[in-house]
């Protein structure tokens, strides 16, 4: 008996990755989703181990004497700015506070990855569920639902942002809340939509003539079809989140000015563009690199979609 | 139908294939047809056969991943192989014209029937021009017929010095769009050409279609599965307005159908095709007397029909053949009950067994 | 209603597996910012009929004429709006939701589109270890394996065909898993909507043919739909003509084809194409287009269209009556041969 339940999974799991492997060929053949998912790849992975290459220690950086100086031969930036002398090379200069631009960055990465991909799940899971259900169950709770996602749609994302981080004070964690709050309307939208459109597909009638109730139908058959828009989104929104948190941060709700996140950075360079340009350019340029590699991610995933249904 | 004519339109060995993902589909395997003047040819033929596939390439419309490998196609005498894009749009426009399955995908649906009728017209103006011409010397309307019979005075001369308005052939058009309608047996033409397609029932839209074909005097008609998506009654009245046009329009029809009974209904000549190639080509009546390929015989028996009870139809064994690898020689030999070791190393050519009567078949 | 139990293996049964009684499902029309109904669409107006145990009664009609909204009527699939469906005894249309499911595994439905019909994300197992799960048929997962591939070669299938999914096989592969699927829950009583009409000819046989042997080892019922009245012709033993919502002819099927009432069904068959070209056959004509269920004609539906219409047809509705089994709704008697007609 044991043999044989063994059979039937590895037969479910072999079929299962034969349609993933049809998938990858199609993404393999656009250039740029190839390009687009080396680099979130790439960054991904500097996430996971930028513990390990970088001293995570902040408490004894703070040099005030090398604060706003830069001393890389490669990029000159022209007069007015200030050049260390030290012992050290500090390949893209130094912040503020004299601590090394690029160690700053690359602990800032995992930061901000994290939070986009707490605020993206979170908000997602949220809007597939309340849509998912609004979707299916129509009638007055579809049209509550609709209402409410409206009124929330309705403010503009950055100013409930900040009003929420205003009243309930400066963590990242009601930051990230602001930001989720905002986020989630479209998730909504968009699920209610795939399961409005999936509902009155032929399987689903043949499911409920087979006496399948409307749970099983909704969460094992609905949902996995109507997943790849959201999941096009969400790649699309990690970016987008990115840049809207780090955006927060710039405005100056961060929690503590010296905290190594991406938009704070650039902040305190916005002040000193003149003096020490790279403190604003290079943190900016990694938010832009990060959201567009998943931008290419999510452009490739949407094309890679409507083939599919041709199959 | 005297068969010592040539034909009219012939393919010799046409080869086609598509290039896709999961390899290269060689939907035409060596394509052998004959059509000749004002007869009505069927190609008959399950999904997968290649029948629609014949008529895009005589008609030059197939999709960018097809490659035509090899053969000919004579229509009247010239290789229509050999030319260029520009020359088969022209040839499109003149001389063959093509009916679809979906009309409601083929009608712009944000245009009146009127529009789209007359843009069709408007196509040929020298056309439009001359039977203004020829309206003004017969000193009485002219309708579809005499325009059909002005085909064949294209670019006389003495019609090249004589001037006619555009508001005179803007006019000819519109009566012309008229009495084509009513020549396809459309009720009340001045109502209908005001409608837009998804005012019009099924029916009504597949003799639009019908009608905008025979707008431009076709000398090929290809009729791809037409009946396909309507309703019996109505595919009824579509055949028999077929069958009096086939008298009225000096054209060859291919009728292509998926359907023996709508072939038995209206063709001259019956082609049956499978897997690529055309395996019987005989008269209506020959080929349902006496059917020789084993794959006729056996279609003849599978489809139930009301004439005939019998308990069980005697379904083919087997499944229609991949045609990314498809079996060598005969295609149809994994299911034939006859096949011999010829069969399953060369494809059997296309012969004349029977007067008249060609089959594609090792056993003759 | 009428109880006309006999007495099979043992125990009354009902002799009718299906009774339907002037079911009517309308479709409300609505328009407007406040979204009044303005008008209905009657896709099926009233139509009563019986299907006896074991026999395959077929449902034609072409398009408008309502027959599929009736399969779905009876099977609840859409909530009809008037008139009552029996199933075995059981009163269908007033059935609670837990009685519901129960009633749905003995009166299951094949569906038309073989390439909608299955969950394009499931593979054949998982299939029918769902259908069997949700029934509550098996109890054990290597008895669930068993039965699974035992459904597979019943319908012409092989083991190797249980891991894949939906979009790997044709037409008429697909079609078998539908029916493995349904047969997964031991049903009695199975709804086939047009099961064939996407297929090819070659393959329609062979499902066809499985159909037929699956009722014999089965002991099966079928409500066969379709517009195709030559598939009618061989499948079934009793037939019922519809158009534009209501039963215009149920007699048996030798009947209908050749000595049928209603003008309707005449010219029905008269424009089946034979694939004979010896056949002679008269021209026989229907004018007109296949009305929507939108703006249905006063009096008999029919009458717009029917060559032998008279003023009476055109106000009193006939009803559906019966002479010996053979049910038809017109007034007349019509001799189509001379086109005379008699009351």
């Amino acid at each position: 008996m044991k043999s044989i339940s063994v059979g039937v999974r590895r037969g479910e799991l072999a079929a299962k990755l034969a349609d993933l492997k049809y998938t990858l060929y199609l993404l393999r053949k656009n250039p740029l989703v190839v390009a687009g998912s080396l680099m979130a790849l790439f960054f991904i992975i500097l996430s996971l181990v930028a513990d390990q290459i970088i001293n995570p220690d902040l408490a004894h950086t703070f040099d005030y004497t090398r604060s706003y100086k830069w001393n890389n031969p490669l990029i000159n930036w022209g007069p007015g700015v200030a050049i260390y002398h030290g012992p050290e090379t500090l390949p893209l200069g130094t912040d503020g506070y004299g601590r090394d631009l690029f160690k700053m960055i690359m602990l800032a990465i995992p930061l901000d990855m994290y939070i986009a991909l707490i605020i993206t799940v979170g908000s997602a899971t949220f809007g597939i569920l309340l849509g998912a259900i609004a979707g299916y169950v129509g009638g007055k709770f579809d049209e509550v639902v609709l209402r409410i996602t409206d009124i929330f749609f309705a403010f503009p994302g950055l100013v409930l942002a900040l009003v929420f981080a205003a009243m309930f004070g400066r963590t990242i964690t009601n930051l990230m809340i602001a930001v989720l709050l905002v986020w989630w309307p479209p998730y909504v939208r968009l699920m209610r939509g795939q399961v409005l459109s999936e509902k009155e597909k032929a399987y689903v009638e043949a499911l409920r003539a087979l006496g399948a109730g409307p749970f099983r139908i909704l969460f094992r058959h609905i949902l996995p079809n109507s997943i790849y828009p959201i999941l096009v989104q969400m790649t699309l929104d990690y970016g987008g989140v990115i840049l809207t948190f780090s955006a927060l941060m710039f405005l100056g709700f961060s929690p503590s000015p010296a905290l190594p996140e991406l938009g704070n950075l650039a902040s305190d360079g916005y002040f000193h563009i003149f003096e020490a340009p790279w403190l604003l350019f290079f943190p900016g340029l990694t938010i832009v690199i990060i959201a567009l590699a998943f931008n290419l991610v999510g452009d490739g995933l949407r094309d890679v979609l409507d083939p599919r249904l041709r199959r | 139908m005297s068969k010592k004519e040539s034909p009219i339109l012939e393919v010799k060995d046409l080869r086609v294939d598509f290039h896709t993902y999961r390899g290269e589909v060689k939907a035409l395997n060596g394509v052998d047809l004959k059509l000749y003047k004002r007869e009505v040819l069927s190609l008959v033929g399950e999904s997968g056969c290649g029948k629609s596939v014949t008529a895009l390439t005589i008609i030059n419309l197939l999709p960018e991943n097809a490659s035509v490998l090899g053969g000919e196609i004579l229509f009247k005498g010239e290789n229509l192989l050999k030319k260029s894009k520009e020359e088969m749009r022209v040839l499109r426009a003149k001389e063959f014209a093509s009916v679809f399955q979906d009309p409601m995908t083929f009608l712009n649906p944000v245009l009146t029937m009127e529009t789209q009728l007359e843009e069709v017209f408007m196509l040929d103006t020298e056309a439009l021009k001359q039977a203004v011409i020829k309206q003004k010397s017969l000193r009485r309307d002219l309708g579809y017929s005499d325009f059909l019979s002005l085909k064949g005075e294209y670019g006389s001369p003495s019609t090249s010095n004589v001037e006619a308005s555009k508001a005179e052939i803007k006019k000819m058009a519109k009566d012309l769009c008229i009495d084509v309608l009513r020549v396809v047996k459309l009720p009340d033409p001045e109502r209908i050409l005001k409608q837009y397609p998804f005012e019009l029932s099924g029916g009504m839209r597949q003799r639009c279609m019908i009608a905008m074909a025979l707008a431009r005097r076709p000398s090929v008609f290809i009729a791809d599965e037409i009946t396909t998506a309507l309703d019996v009654t109505i595919q009824a009245q579509i055949l028999h307005l077929m069958r009096e046009l086939r008298d009225t329009i000096d054209a060859s029809t291919i009728m292509i159908t998926h359907d023996l009974a709508v072939a038995a209904e209206i063709a001259d000549r019956i082609a049956v095709m499978y897997g690529g190639n055309v395996v019987e080509v005989a008269s209506t009546r020959e080929i349902f007397r006496t059917p020789l390929h084993p794959y006729t015989k056996m279609l003849m028996r599978a489809i139930p029909t009301v004439t005939r009870s019998v308990e069980r139809l005697e379904a083919i064994p087997g499944t229609v053949p991949d045609l990314i690898d498809p079996p060598p020689g005969c295609r149809f030999q994994p299911r034939c009950p006859s096949a011999m070791k010829k069969c399953s190393t060369e494809t059997p050519e296309l012969k004349e067994i029977v007067e008249n009567h060609e089959v594609a078949c090792y056993l003759y | 209603m009428r109880w006309l139990a006999t007495y099979i293996e043992g125990e009354f049964k009902m002799k009718d597996i299906l009774l339907v009684e002037d079911l009517k499902t309308w479709f409300p029309i609505k328009s407007g910012i406040i979204q009044r109904t303005v008008g209905y669409v009657k896709a099926v107006d009233g139509i009563s009929f019986n299907v006896r145990r074991g026999e395959t009664f077929g449902l034609v009609g072409e398009s408008g004429s309502g027959k599929t909204t009736a399969a779905r009527s009876i099977l609840r699939l859409i909530e009809p709006t008037a008139g009552e469906v029996y199933f075995d005894g059981v009163n269908v249309t007033k059935a609670s939701k837990r009685e519901l499911i129960k009633l749905r595994r003995r009166m299951q439905i094949i569906f038309q589109d073989p390439y909608a019909s299955l969950d394009p994300r499931q593979t054949v197992n998982s299939m029918l270890m769902e259908a069997m799960k949700v029934h509550g048929v098996i109890s054990g997962r290597s008895e669930a394996r068993d039965r699974a591939l035992e459904l597979l070669t019943k319908v012409g299938l092989s083991e190797e065909h249980l891991y894949r999914f939906p979009h790997e096989f044709s037409g008429g592969q697909r079609q078998r898993i539908a029916v493995a699927r349904v047969l997964a829950v031991n049903p009695d009583f199975l709804i086939l909507d047009e099961p064939t009409s996407f297929l090819d000819v070659s393959v329609q046989a062979s499902v066809l043919n499985l159909l037929k042997d699956l009722q014999k080892e089965f002991n099966l019922t079928y409500l066969f739909i379709t517009h195709n009245l030559a598939v009618v012709h061989h499948m079934s033993d009793r037939v019922g003509v519809m158009y534009l919502g209501k039963l215009v002819e149920v007699a048996d099927k030798d009947v209908a084809y050749s000595c049928c009432r209603h003008p309707y069904t005449f010219h029905l068959m008269a424009a089946i194409p034979v694939p004979d070209p010896e056949f002679e056959k008269e021209e026989v004509l229907l004018t007109g287009d296949v009305p929507s269920p939108v703006n249905i004609p006063p009096g008999c539906r029919f009458h717009p269209r029917c060559p032998y219409a008279t003023d009476r047809c055109k106000q009193e509705e006939p009803s559906l009556t019966e002479t010996n089994g053979h049910w038809v709704a017109c007034h007349y008697e019509i001799d189509f041969q001379s086109g005379e007609r008699k009351t």
